[in-house]
Formats: structure tokens, C-alpha cells, sequence
């Protein structure tokens, strides 16, 4: 009985354990977990060798073997036979390797028996989703890899997502099978960069092992995106670039260092432009927005290299086929989607495409070349989706720079073809808007910043610099192209944003210095104010009597109330313009022309006498109906005297409101306000030696200076107004070659070296010496034909100023 | 009857006790235990770092009377100037592991991780001013020394003269072997005992924020998924370090305590937070828990090995510290893609 009992309790532990282990053993038995076993068997083979010890390796070989025949061995050979094969033969060359001693070729070999397994593993999840299995799709998914996980990316959860929905019936088979293919294939494509990547640099080291582990990874990588490799390119380009594959791993194993480098150039121009997986919607937007720039960015830089038919600017012409490259690639990113919406108009951009690269290898005619642009972009605005385009358009300096920060991450993860692409992005932002600025207002500085974007900047920097050998900083094309060091690439960068800060001081030239600003407000203020001062001297002076003297007071009042009305009308103004502010530089070109309108009217009116002295007289006769005969003041009179004063004052408040806004948009209103405090100051103390002191002043000499300072506050506003307008592309931009001017020219004199603003300056100056000579043609003709108009018109400017002055 | 009981019940539990690990699985994370290991190491490294600026004010005072006139000072007060720097060597040994124990959880977690570049991870801003940490190390001179990088590495190359600028011109022997060889060097006193105050005082500031730190499942994700896949970058130290290249590394830091040994302190903190979230990727998927926990023990003994093979007296070369960094690196990156795809799943968030 006992004996029983204790054979019971046995048979139960025993039971008690097999069922514990078998969750465990179940576990340590599943395909991801008997590869990676397989994988780290095969590294221990390559490490002992590595290390010497030769018998461990052979020991690692066997139990490696073994474990694959008896584990994965029969599932490959059922249902991925080829891919069963492929493995058999790379563990044969890795065994005889192992034998041979040849560590080089034993780690090409395991890099092809592990890229077997991922193959393997992709091709039986997919199966398994057909045959509805998702279960075994999922487990067979956990034998794979991923992209780099990093600061900025984590690997993408795509293919697990949609397994796990599929499994629980909330997805569709094609869904999931989608999702899969698209993440495998993007994650291996990444994982060929990097190790392409890794091969250069373990060769660069002189590390011959590693660069031979990666050459294996490489080759076993573009072999699982094969089938994707032939369906783009055709199964001559698949079959052509599987033996260059293979004629790197001889090289790698031959330690052929010349031919190494030769093969690997033609991989990556074999690679160069493949794109396994789509991309997505937000990429593919991005691309067609890159398409629609770049196009026109071709016929402008082969435009700046042709001259008569001949090239004169190899540089240009080389950045127009770049950027011809680069829209043929991101028109090829994007042509499955332009087919859906119009088939033949996609070809047909493909064609115009091709024709532009004919045009440019024949060194067509210009204006050719842009009609095929043009002819694309037509096509484009057809059957890009509307909201694709939206994104094309913007030129600001922080999306510029936020472009170029991605070229170290690029680089970082040895996607220099994704650095290229955003650096190529970046320099078309610049090129369709602020270059075409800088090369008006500061060539030397576009020039500069063109050199950095591409094979080397113009200004000499650290003394080691390499790239153009000749000690300047090397450009960012050259750089990326030559793979060069992540230092190297964030150095040009740094420099380049350095550049970017100066250049925006150039463009923010157009904005005037504070000081110009306050002395341009203060002039404008005192002379509109003398003016006052001057009318209402006059009118106040000319009512002596002690009858008369009652009306001045209306008359004040109604000048201090123009004084209050000008302060509620520079409010009203400045509440306008805040809610034109989305304008942005625009409302700052707008309201700049109306303030060179209101200079031209000041000018014009100081250089015609006539209309002063005439608006003098209205003054004084409208004041002579109010007054004259009459001894006591009504309420009607009051009223006439009070708006008299009013008028006479206000006019020159509005004219200094209107000027004034141009400048508070340009300057800000403290800044402003400054000036207007000032020039208040000298019209007080003209007002108050007027009318306080009673003291003589040289008002007519006063009013030709103030004259001449406005008409320089002219110049200048119109050579700032162009500038204003080349930048919001209301004006065009044409650079007077060989003129570079300095800074401070433009900050105080508006002085910039485009035909357009040059030009403008000269016509303003033009138009107010003419208007002066023209002034005194017409005076001279009344004072020929008509002395005795002539003689009445001067006793009456006499009469403006003398009575000014015997007031005073 | 009554071992008929006995047999039953027995037989019953045998039945019942395999399926207990998957219906009775706790899918709760326990971010308690993280923590309280995250706090037992802060602990240590706050109380060590301020045992060290004992020694370095004792060195500092020494200094200062002989006016920072090192060949003078060594003349003078050779016994004591050798008994606080062995104590300071000692000592930054000692908590030295402290940090690279709990690294993973401080670099990982977002609001600790400013506590890493500080103490442990930035390079200087000589080496590189883009990435290097904007920190001042106020001196007792008065002078400031600006984005030093990582002030561990500021005492190590201050402690064994790595750093020309940060010692005195003066070779002496300072451990008496009779040679002048590593390490015999005479720190700058301004230097060492700015930066040990620093340490002292950045040391407590992380235990108050440790102590503050309230975990949850993002952050610890978060500190796998950012942790995880640092392998090349500390083997990378590593193979440019004394360990690897010897007297002609390029590499000033790293040269007292194998850069391996940090790695395995690093893994054994990113254990620590795995085990506390591993309940919430068996419970969704045993497969992928199984993949990760068994992930992270190889390549923990994987670097254990190389370390054990290392303390051997095996010096590898640059090209086979390079092979094991990949191969490590290989592995962390799997990890991590299934921790993404575990966070994906459980519907937590990654942070930046």
C-alpha cells in the first residue's frame, strides 16, 4: 500500500513537472528564440576563431547546425524552399571557413544565414495571414528587425498593430498584409543603409572583419527587397545590381581595397533614388511640394549659367541637373498617386521631365527649358491633390533652418540620401525667396550662402578645412556626397546658420536705424508744425485791433481742438493698422506709398509758393468775411472762427499722422514717439519766441531748410519703400552689377544697389527738382505776362510773411 | 483516507498550478520596486560624493597653505597630499557604480535625465559645444569653469591627470611604486574640489528629485526604449579607452573603471525597470515578455563575459572591441524594436 502511495506521489511530481517546464520550454522553442539562438552561436563561432580558440568555435559551429536542422530546418524546407537552400549553402561556406581559418568569409556568411532567417520569417508571417492564420503570423513577426530606435524616431508599430487587430477579427487580411510588407521593407531598407554605412566605415578603420559582417548584412538585406528591387527597376537592373552585391563580398574577402571602394560606389548608385516601401500620405505631400519647387528651380540656376548659348557658369548648370535629379526622384515617389488622378498627364510630366534633361545636356536655349518647367507646373496644378500644393509655398527662414537640422540626423543615421533630400529642400526654400533678395541687396552675401549649400563657401574659415582645398569651408553638396564625418557636416551647418543671422540684418536693412527714424519723424513734425505755427501767427497777427481781438480766441480754440483731433486721428489710424497687421510687410509697402504720397504733396507745395501763399489767403479771406464790420461776435462767427483755426492747424496734423504710421510700422510706436517729442520741442520754442516772446524769426529761410531736410526724408523713404516692395515681390529685383553697398547705406539712406531702387530715388529727386524748376518756369511766366498780378501775388506773400513777422 | 486527501489535493494543485501563470498573471506594473532601487542608489551616491569632498577639502587646505605651490606642497606635506588623494581615488571608485547602476533609470526617465549629462554623460564643450550641457562649476578661486562636461569625468581626468589642464605640472609619485607612471599626478586643488563640491551637490539635488519622482509606465518605457539601444555608444568609449588601446588612448575618460563594467551597471538597472512593467507585456503577449526578459539577460551576460575575460587580463584590440560593440548594439536594437512594439500594443506613450 505505502509502496503504491509513494509510486502515486512520484508518477505526480514528475507529472507536477513536466507541466511546469512545458511553458517554459514551449517559450525557449519558438522560431525567433531558436534563430536568435542560431545567431548567437554562429557570433560565439566568429569571436572564438577570432580570439584563437578554434575548438570552440568548431563546438559553437556544431551546436549552431544542429539546432537549425532540428528546429527550423524542416518548416524552411516546406515552405520557403529557396530560402532553405540559400541557408544550407551559407552554412557550408561558413563550416568551411571555419575550417580555412577565414574569419572574413565566415562573417559574410553569417550575415547571410541571418538575413536567410528575417527573409524566411517574412515570407511565413505573409503566408500564415493568407492561410487566415494570424497566430502563427505573429509569432513568426517577432523574428525580425527594426529600424534605429533614436532621440527623434522609435520604429514604427505598423505590422504588430495590424496582426494583433487581425487576430482579433477587427481587421482585414489585406490590411494586415499591407501593413506588414510596408514595415519589413522599410525596416530592411533602413538596415542596408546602415549597414552600407558600416561597411565604409569599418573600412575607413581598416577593421576587414566588420566591414566584411556588413558587406554579408548588405547583401542579405537587398536580397530580402529583391522582388520589390526588380517590380521598380526591371529584373536586368535586379539581376545586374545582385552581382555587384556579390562582387563587394569577393572584394570584402580579398581585402582589394581599390575595388571595394569601386563597387561600393556602383551599389550606391544602384540604390541611389530605390525606394522599397510607399510612402506615406505626409511624405508623399512633402515630395510633391519638393516637385513643385524644384521644377522651377531648374530653368532658374541653368538660366544663370547660359549666356548665348554657351555656359559660362558651370556651378549653375550642375545645381539645375541636381535639382532636375531631384524633382525626376520625387516625381517618381509620387507617380503612382498622379496616375490614379490623370494617367496620361502623369506620363506627360514624365516626358517634359526627360525633355528638360535633353534640353539641358544640349545646352538648349533658356527660355525653352523654362516652357518645359512651366508646361509641368501647368500639368501639376491639374493632378496634385489641392492640398498637396498647399505646402509648397512658404520661404521662412525658421522652416530653412529646421530643414537643415535635419541633414545631422540624416547623417547620423547614415541616411545621407535623406540629408541630401533636405538639403537640396532647404536651399530651394531659400532660392525661390530670400536669395533672390540677397543677390539684389547683398550679392556677395547670396553668393556666400550659395557656396556653403553646395561646393564650398567663399570666406575662408579654419585653416584645415577640406572639401575645396583651398581653405575655405566646404559646402554641404560636397560634403554630403563624400560622406564626410557628422562634425564636418555640423561645422558647415553652424557656419551656414551664422550667414543666415547676418543676411537677415541685410534684409532687415530696409528698416531704417532708430536714429533716422526719430530725426525723419522730428523733421516731419517740426516742419508741419512751423507751418501751423506760421498760419496761425499770421491770422492771429493780422487781428490788432482791439475790436479785432475778440476773434482770436475762437480762432485759438479751434487750433487746440485740431490739436486733440490730430491725437483721436492718430489713434483711429493706429487701430486701423493693427488690424491690417496680418498684412505684414505688405501693409508696411501700402503705407509707405501713401506716406511718399503725403512727402510729395509737402514738397510740391513748399516749391509753389503760389499754393501756400494762396492757402494763406483763403485763410485770411474766409477770416475777413467772419470779422470784417462787425463788433461783436455771434455764435455763428464763433463757430466760423473756431472751424477756421481748426482747419488751418489740422490739415498739417493729419499730413504728420498719415507720414507717421509708415514709420511706427517700420520702427515701432516708442521709437516714433520720440521723434514727434522732439520736433513738438522745436515747434514749442518757435511758438513760444512767436507768440510769448513776440521775437523775429528767419521763418522763410527756416521753411527752405526744412524744405531741403524733406526732401532727403523723401529719398530715403522711397529707396526703403522699393526695398519694401522687392521683398513682398511687388517690385522685381535687378541687381546693378559690380555695386556692392554697405550696410549703414541702406540703414540710413535707403540706399540699396538694385536698378529698381536706385532708379526710384533718382525719379523722386527728379520729380522735386522739377517740380521746383517747373514752379519757377510758371512763376517767371505770370511775372513776365502778367506784372501786375505778379506784383499783387508778391505784396500778398509779403503780406503771409510780414505779418507773421511784424506779429512777432 | 487520508492520504487519499493528501493525493488528491496534491493532484489538484498539479493541475491547477501551470495554468496559474497565465489566468492569475498580475498585469500590474510594480514601479514601486524601480524606484525604491532608484532611491538606495541615489542614497548611496549622495552620501559617497559627500565623503569625497572631505578628502578634497583636506587636499584643498593642503594646497592653499602652500599657496598652490605644488612642488612645494609635495616637498612639505608629501604624506598627506598622497593619503587625500588615495582617499579621493578610493572614494570616486566607490561611487562611481552607484551612478552607473541606476543610470538607466535616470538618463531614461525624462525628468531626471538633465541629473545624467550633468554627473555622468556630457562631453565638455571643448569636445563638443553643440551637445554639451550648459553647467558651471563654480571654483573656490572664484574662477568658473563653463560646460565642463560630465563632472565624474572632470574628477577622473582631475584625479589621474587625463587632463593636462586640471593637474599641476609637477610628476611625482604619488602612489610611492617607485615610478612615475599613471596616474602620478597632482590635481589642481581649485579644480577637484569645485568639482567634488558640485558632484556633492548635484548628487543631493537628484535624491530630492528621485525622492519626488512619482514612476509610471511611460516614463519607465520611455527609459527602456531610450536606454536600450545605447550599446555602440558606451562600446565606442570603451574601445578608445586605456582598457583597449592602453597608454596611447584616445579616449581621457574611462581609464580607472572599464567602461564594460558600467555597461553591466547600466543593464542591471534597465532590469529592474523591466521587471516592473514585464507584467503588462506577459499579460498581453508571453511571447514577446519571453523575447525581451531573455533579450536582456544574454546581453547582459554577453558583456559580463567579455568583462570576466577582460579582469582576466585579456587586452582586446580597437577591431574587436568594435565587433562586440555591433554585436551588442544588434541585440539592444531588437530589444527595443519589441519594447516599441509592446508600448504600441499596451497603448502607451513613448516620449520624446
Amino acid at each position: 500500500m505505502m509502496k503504491r502511495m509513494r509510486w502515486t506521489i512520484c508518477t505526480v511530481l514528475a507529472c507536477m513537472l513536466v507541466l511546469f517546464a512545458l511553458p517554459v520550454m514551449a517559450q525557449s522553442d519558438t522560431p525567433q528564440a531558436n534563430a536568435e539562438q542560431i545567431r548567437q552561436q554562429l557570433f560565439t563561432v566568429q569571436s572564438k576563431l577570432m580570439l584563437g580558440d578554434t575548438t570552440a568555435a568548431t563546438t559553437a559551429m556544431q551546436s549552431a547546425s544542429d539546432l537549425y536542422n532540428s528546429s527550423l530546418k524542416p518548416i524552411f524546407s516546406k515552405s520557403v524552399p529557396d530560402v532553405a537552400t540559400s541557408i544550407d549553402k551559407g552554412f557550408k561556406q561558413a563550416s568551411d571557413a571555419l575550417q580555412a581559418g577565414d574569419g572574413l568569409t565566415l562573417a559574410i556568411a553569417r550575415g547571410g544565414i541571418w538575413t536567410d532567417f528575417l527573409n524566411a520569417s517574412s515570407q511565413l508571417a505573409v503566408q500564415a495571414i493568407k492561410a487566415n492564420d494570424g497566430k502563427t503570423a505573429a509569432e513568426w513577426l517577432l523574428l525580425r528587425e527594426f529600424t534605429a530606435s533614436t532621440k527623434f524616431s522609435r520604429p514604427n508599430s505598423d505590422a504588430t498593430k495590424a496582426i494583433q487587430a487581425f487576430i482579433a477579427g477587427d481587421g482585414k487580411a489585406e490590411d494586415a498584409l499591407a501593413a506588414i510588407h510596408n514595415d519589413l521593407l522599410d525596416s530592411y531598407q533602413a538596415q542596408l543603409t546602415t549597414s552600407l554605412a558600416n561597411a565604409d566605415d569599418a573600412h575607413r578603420n581598416g577593421f576587414d572583419l566588420r566591414q566584411a559582417e556588413e558587406v554579408g548584412l548588405a547583401a542579405g538585406y537587398f536580397n530580402i527587397l529583391a522582388s520589390t528591387y526588380a517590380e521598380q527597376r526591371g529584373d536586368a537592373a535586379l539581376k545586374q545590381t545582385t552581382q555587384v552585391f556579390n562582387a563587394l563580398e569577393r572584394v570584402a574577402i580579398s581585402g582589394d581595397k581599390y575595388s571595394y571602394e569601386l563597387n561600393m560606389e556602383t551599389v550606391q548608385a544602384a540604390l541611389k533614388g530605390f525606394r522599397a516601401a510607399p510612402l506615406s500620405e505626409t511624405d508623399q505631400a512633402r515630395r510633391a511640394g519638393q516637385l513643385i519647387r524644384f521644377v522651377d528651380l531648374v530653368s532658374i540656376e541653368y538660366k544663370r549659367g547660359i549666356r548665348d548659348g554657351v555656359v559660362v557658369k558651370d556651378i549653375e548648370i550642375q545645381e539645375a541637373t541636381t535639382f532636375l535629379e531631384a524633382s525626376t526622384a520625387a516625381f517618381n515617389d509620387i507617380s503612382q498617386t498622379l496616375e490614379k488622378q490623370d494617367v496620361d498627364k502623369a506620363s506627360r510630366v514624365a516626358t517634359l521631365l526627360a525633355q528638360m534633361k535633353t534640353q539641358i545636356q544640349t545646352t538648349a536655349d533658356p527660355n525653352a527649358l523654362q516652357a518645359s518647367g512651366d508646361s509641368i507646373q501647368t500639368i501639376l496644378k491639374d493632378i496634385v491633390p489641392a492640398k498637396w500644393q498647399q505646402v509648397a509655398s512658404t520661404s521662412d527662414m525658421d522652416v530653412i533652418v529646421s530643414i537643415l537640422d535635419q541633414i545631422p540626423l540624416a547623417v547620423k543615421g547614415n541616411q545621407y540620401d535623406l540629408a541630401e533630400s533636405a538639403r537640396l529642400e532647404a536651399y530651394g526654400l531659400l532660392e525661390l525667396g530670400m536669395e533672390q533678395r540677397l543677390r539684389g541687396f547683398a550679392p556677395d552675401m547670396a553668393a556666400e550662402i550659395e557656396g556653403l549649400f553646395w561646393q564650398g563657401g567663399t570666406m575662408p574659415h579654419d585653416a584645415d578645412d577640406v572639401g575645396t582645398g583651398d581653405g575655405v569651408t566646404p559646402g554641404l553638396a560636397y560634403l554630403i556626397a563624400t560622406r564626410a564625418p557628422l562634425a564636418q557636416i555640423k561645422s558647415t551647418i553652424a557656419i551656414l546658420k551664422t550667414t543666415f543671422v547676418q543676411a537677415q540684418q541685410i534684409m532687415d536693412a530696409g528698416k531704417s536705424t532708430p536714429t533716422i527714424v526719430i530725426s525723419n519723424s522730428a523733421i516731419i513734425v517740426f516742419r508741419e508744425g512751423l507751418e501751423a505755427v506760421l498760419i496761425l501767427a499770421s491770422l492771429l497777427a493780422s487781428l490788432r485791433s482791439l475790436e479785432e481781438r475778440q476773434f482770436r480766441r475762437p480762432i485759438i480754440i479751434g487750433a487746440l481742438l485740431a490739436f486733440v483731433a490730430t491725437g483721436l486721428t492718430w489713434w483711429a489710424a493706429n487701430a486701423l493698422l493693427q488690424t491690417m497687421l496680418p498684412l505684414g510687410e505688405r501693409l508696411e509697402a501700402i503705407v509707405s506709398l501713401i506716406a511718399i504720397g503725403v512727402l510729395l504733396i509737402i514738397t510740391n507745395w513748399f516749391f509753389h509758393k503760389v499754393y501756400w501763399t494762396g492757402w494763406m489767403a483763403g485763410f485770411h479771406s474766409k477770416k475777413r468775411n467772419l470779422v470784417n464790420g462787425v463788433a461783436v461776435i455771434t455764435a455763428g462767427q464763433m463757430l466760423g472762427l473756431i472751424i477756421l483755426g481748426f482747419t488751418s492747424i489740422y490739415r498739417e496734423g493729419f499730413e504728420s499722422v498719415l507720414f507717421m504710421q509708415s514709420l511706427v510700422l517700420e520702427a515701432g510706436l516708442s521709437i516714433v514717439l520720440q521723434g514727434v517729442a522732439l520736433g513738438l520741442v522745436g515747434v514749442a520754442i518757435v511758438g513760444v519766441i512767436t507768440f510769448t516772446l513776440q521775437r523775429k524769426l528767419p521763418y522763410k529761410k527756416m521753411l527752405v531748410v526744412t524744405g531741403v531736410m524733406i526732401g532727403f526724408v523723401l529719398l530715403t523713404m522711397v529707396g526703403n519703400t522699393v526695398h519694401v516692395m522687392q521683398v513682398v515681390g511687388w517690385l522685381p529685383i535687378n541687381p546693378i552689377i559690380g555695386v556692392n553697398l554697405p550696410l549703414w547705406m541702406g540703414q540710413w539712406l535707403g540706399l540699396f544697389a538694385t536698378w529698381q531702387g536706385i532708379g526710384f530715388q533718382i525719379a523722386a529727386a527728379a520729380f522735386v527738382i522739377g517740380s521746383y524748376v517747373w514752379a519757377e518756369h510758371m512763376n517767371k511766366g505770370r511775372r513776365e505776362s502778367k506784372p501786375a498780378v505778379k506784383e499783387a501775388k508778391e505784396q500778398k506773400e509779403q503780406v503771409v510773411v510780414s505779418s507773421v513777422e511784424s506779429h512777432a | 483516507m487520508k492520504s487519499k486527501v493528501i493525493l488528491l489535493a496534491v493532484m489538484l494543485s498539479v493541475l491547477i498550478l501551470p495554468f496559474s501563470r497565465v489566468f492569475g498573471a498580475d498585469d500590474k506594473a510594480d514601479l514601486d520596486a524601480v524606484k525604491t532601487y532608484l532611491l538606495g542608489k541615489a542614497n548611496d551616491l549622495a552620501d559617497g560624493s559627500k565623503l569625497l569632498t572631505e578628502s578634497t577639502d583636506a587636499y584643498y587646505e593642503l594646497a592653499k597653505a602652500a599657496k598652490f605651490d605644488y612642488a612645494q606642497l609635495w616637498k612639505d606635506k608629501q604624506k598627506e597630499v598622497a593619503v587625500a588623494i588615495e582617499a579621493a581615488k578610493k572614494q570616486w571608485i566607490v561611487i562611481s557604480p552607484f551612478y552607473e547602476q541606476m543610470e538607466g533609470i535616470v538618463a531614461g526617465v525624462p525628468s531626471l535625465s538633465n541629473y545624467d549629462a550633468i554627473i555622468d554623460a556630457s562631453p565638455s564643450g571643448e569636445e563638443d559645444p553643440d551637445n554639451a550641457v550648459d553647467f558651471t562649476v563654480d571654483l573656490p578661486s572664484g574662477d568658473k569653469l563653463e560646460k565642463p562636461g560630465a563632472l565624474f569625468n572632470v574628477l577622473e581626468s582631475t584625479l589621474w591627470g587625463t587632463e593636462p589642464k586640471y593637474v599641476s605640472d609637477a610628476k611625482i609619485d604619488v602612489d610611492g611604486d617607485g615610478k612615475i607612471g599613471f596616474g602620478d599626478e597632482l590635481p589642481d586643488a581649485n579644480i577637484l574640489k569645485g568639482t567634488a563640491d558640485a558632484l556633492a551637490s548635484q548628487a543631493a539635488e537628484l535624491l530630492k528629485s528621485a525622492t519626488a519622482w512619482e514612476p509610471n509606465e511611460s516614463d519607465a518605457f520611455t527609459a527602456l526604449v531610450v536606454m536600450v539601444p545605447t550599446m555602440s555608444e558606451y562600446f565606442g568609449s570603451w574601445k578608445i579607452s586605456r582598457f583597449v588601446e592602453g597608454d596611447d588612448a584616445t579616449g581621457k575618460n574611462f581609464s580607472v573603471i572599464s567602461r564594460l563594467s558600467d555597461i553591466t551597471g547600466i543593464l542591471s538597472s534597465l532590469q529592474v525597470i523591466y521587471d516592473g512593467v514585464s507584467p503588462l507585456i506577459e499579460a498581453k503577449s508571453p511571447e514577446q515578455h519571453e523575447q525581451i526578459n531573455q533579450g536582456l539577460v544574454d546581453l547582459k551576460a554577453f558583456v559580463e563575459d567579455i568583462l570576466k575575460q577582460e579582469n582576466d587580463g585579456k587586452r582586446f584590440k580597437p577591431e574587436e572591441a568594435d565587433i562586440f560593440g555591433t554585436e551588442a548594439q544588434d541585440r539592444a536594437q531588437t530589444i527595443t524594436g519589441q519594447i516599441t512594439q509592446a508600448a504600441a500594443l499596451l497603448d502607451i506613450t513613448i516620449q520624446e
